[in-house]
């Protein structure tokens, strides 16, 4: 018997023996991980509608589908990154396909000292050691079960690692998900490193090719040492009939920042999770995001920041549009230590009802237990204001040019939070012209 | 013909009328003023020619050269040419001053046939204009009227109206807030804009600001009605007599 509330699913030893012998095999390491996360995903399942923190998010739809590994399907090629894959000047382009990276697709440069990346396959093959200390330590298998389902299968991703000092640059991980004429499914696992004092801008763009369904289960970990930064900027924009589970795991050392933004603008079902631990003093944690949904459409974005030490600050600002019968989720924990006094931690979600069709959900969770600290956090959904309707519509501009301008000027305060100002025009471009299609 | 003709208009708030039958005929190049108690339905009349919702008109009819505005949305009143100064101008973060202006005046000159207003030129426009109502150029960048002090807000109110060229403008309450300079600012914005073709309609409980705004007509609203209209003498004698005789009048 499983336990209750949790579903049965399609990734269970039929699954195991197609995709076959995976990469790094023969550790007994990397075996032992996939063997554990494989024991969790066969013992509980995925996570059901009684599980608190997947209450809003049911996996019902997905455990239906007859999903095969994405690495055997023979009947997918995919030549050109797709038109919806914003371009963001100066950034390396890294390319995979269904989580698998595409050198054909990838922009084929040189590393710059200080920086290395490469593929987790490559890596998992010939220098396991490089990934031992960075590989399955973070994303505990356990307590997130997307990251069971994804340690289980990962084959492939893409590895950063910054050295000390590293003084920057951007690189694009677009992720193209593209079923045949079966149901796929692909895991791919990231791993970013920055060490002390590095610098470093991942922007990850997630886009599908219609066709059949397929999911994209990517996993990311990510741990940044002493002094060092990360801007981490998030785009899923799957396709409608696609299934995006991912989940990222960030450890902040002390001084150490991280600065991310998460724009969901579909996917069938998406859930972006993003777990961060605040292990060092003095760190700073940015989550702030914007989903447009309309459709069916359901994006879910669920973090957890977790104040472990003294004087870490967090902020969180999610806005969010809804149309059709689309669904949008939002939940944010923040949990407090004893010891972590000094937090300053902040979180606001508001989203914006474009219809009368679509249900928002939204559960902020402060969880505190230290006592001299600051914490505050809010939410609000409503529709447009008709006042302000009134007064644009009061000097010539009609109602849906008014909706339009009134519904940017919503997102705008979420959309000035990016700080690098080249992804900030081009996510900007990509809210806009969804604010377009929806009007034309 | 008048260029605006209000015509025994009864206007209702929740079953509870509010104007009572209000008649107004205002030509091109006049400027009319309303003045009365607070609460007399002053704001009420200039909602109503603006098209804002939530009122019920049971009564009456306003035509706008020849056009029954009734019948017209909010926004293609504005594009007809009519213009209201807020009283209170809404703040609406997130929406740049500019972004809205020039949206604003492309809506109008699409409906004119022109073509898009250029960035330079709007620039160099709004420039001008800012100059002479004494705006700051960089308020334009501000969202609209957010942390927009009141004499801001009044500005930028005459700064919209300036740059959208109305036939006909009401202002409500323009005065309330605003300093001796302001208001100074504020009037000479509005006489820059007087003009044979265009007509204004300016509601005010004080009669200072028609000091500076001189009319060719004051009425006196009351209870929902015009109980007495006149010269801009009237004005003064309201000023040395108050309301108290119309209140119990109405």
């Amino acid at each position: 018997m499983r336990a209750t509330g949790l579903l049965d699913h399609p990734f269970r030893e039929a699954y195991a023996a197609k995709l076959g012998a995976l990469p790094g095999a023969t550790q007994a390491w990397v075996d032992g991980l996939r063997q554990t996360a494989r024991g969790i995903l066969n013992a509980s399942g995925l996570p059901g509608p009684k599980i608190e923190t997947w209450k809003f998010t049911g996996l019902g739809d997905l455990a239906k589908v007859p999903f095969g590994p994405a690495a055997c399907a023979q009947d997918i090629d995919v030549r050109d990154i797709p038109l919806g894959v914003p371009r963001i000047a100066g950034a390396r382009r890294i390319v995979l396909v269904n989580g698998v990276l595409s050198e054909a697709l990838s922009d084929v440069i040189a590393d710059p000292a200080g920086l290395r990346i490469a593929s987790l396959k490559y890596l998992l093959a010939r220098e396991p050691q490089t990934l031992k200390p960075i590989l399955g330590g973070l994303a505990a298998s356990g307590s997130l079960p997307l990251a069971a389902l994804n340690t289980a299968y990962m084959a492939d991703g893409v590895v950063i690692l910054a050295d000390k000092d590293f003084p920057g640059t951007t690189l694009h991980i677009i992720s193209i998900g593209a079923a045949g004429s079966d149901p796929v499914a692909f895991h791919p696992r990231h791993l970013i490193s920055l060490a002390a004092g590095a610098r470093l801008t991942v922007i990850e763009t997630h886009v599908g090719l219609p066709g059949q369904s397929y999911l994209a289960n990517p996993v990311t970990e990510i741990s940044v040492a002493q002094n060092a930064s990360l801007k981490r900027y998030v785009m899923v924009a799957d396709d409608n009939d696609a299934f995006h589970l991912a989940a990222a795991s960030v450890s902040l050392a002390a001084h150490s920042s991280l600065d991310a933004f998460h724009l969901g603008l579909g996917g069938g079902k998406v859930r972006q999770e993003v777990n961060v631990s605040i292990n060092g003093e003095e760190a700073d944690c940015r989550i702030n995001g914007l989903y447009a949904l309309n459709g069916k459409q359901h994006h879910d974005l669920t973090t957890v920041i977790d104040h472990a030490v003294p004087h870490g600050t967090s902020s969180q600002l999610v806005k969010g549009v809804v149309d059709g019968a689309s669904h949008a989720v939002f939940q944010g924990r923040i949990h407090v230590a004893k010891d972590a006094q000094k937090t300053d931690a902040r979180q606001l979600h508001k989203a914006l009802f474009l219809s009368k069709g679509p249900a928002v959900d939204c559960k902020p969770e402060l969880e505190i237990f230290a006592d001299d600290v600051q914490c505050a956090h809010g939410a609000a959904t409503g529709e447009l204001d008709p006042n302000h309707l009134f007064y644009l519509m009061a000097r010539g501009i009609d109602r849906d040019a008014a909706r339009a301008l009134l519904v940017a000027g919503f997102l705008e305060d979420a959309i000035v939070t990016i700080t690098d100002e080249t992804v900030r025009a081009a996510f900007s471009n990509v809210v806009q012209s969804w604010l377009k299609r929806r009007t034309a | 013909m008048a260029l605006i003709e209000i015509n025994n208009l009864h206007v209702s708030v929740q079953g509870k009328e509010i104007l009572k039958g209000i008649s107004l005929s205002i030509n091109a190049g006049e400027v009319h003023a309303i003045m009365g108690p607070n609460g007399t339905g002053k704001s009420t009349l200039s909602n109503i020619i603006a098209g804002r919702d939530g009122y019920q008109i049971t009564q009456g009819s306003v035509t706008f050269d020849g056009q029954d505005l009734l019948a017209m949305e909010p926004d293609a009143r504005a594009r007809a040419g009519v213009f209201l100064a807020f009283q209170y101008p809404v703040e609406i973060p997130g929406v740049s001053t500019s972004a809205f202006l020039k949206t604003a005046i492309n809506a109008k000159r699409r409906d004119q046939g022109k073509p898009e207003i250029d960035a330079m030129e709007f620039l160099k426009l709004v420039k001008a204009k800012n100059k002479a109502l004494g705006i700051p150029d960089d308020m334009i960048k501000r969202p609209l009227n957010v942390g927009f002090s009141g004499g801001e807000k009044k500005r930028a109110e005459v700064l919209q109206m300036t740059l959208l060229e109305p036939r006909f403008a009401v202002l409500d309450e323009t005065d309330s807030g605003l300093d001796i300079d302001a208001l100074k600012v504020v009037s000479d914005g509005v006489n820059a804009l007087r003009d044979p073709s265009r007509a204004f309609l300016v509601i005010t409980h004080y009669q200072r600001l028609l000091n500076y705004i001189v009319p060719d007509h004051v009425h006196v609203m009351a209870g929902g009605r015009i109980v007495k209209s006149g010269g801009k003498e009237l004005a003064h004698e309201l000023e040395a007599e108050g309301y108290a005789k119309y209140s119990t009048a109405a």
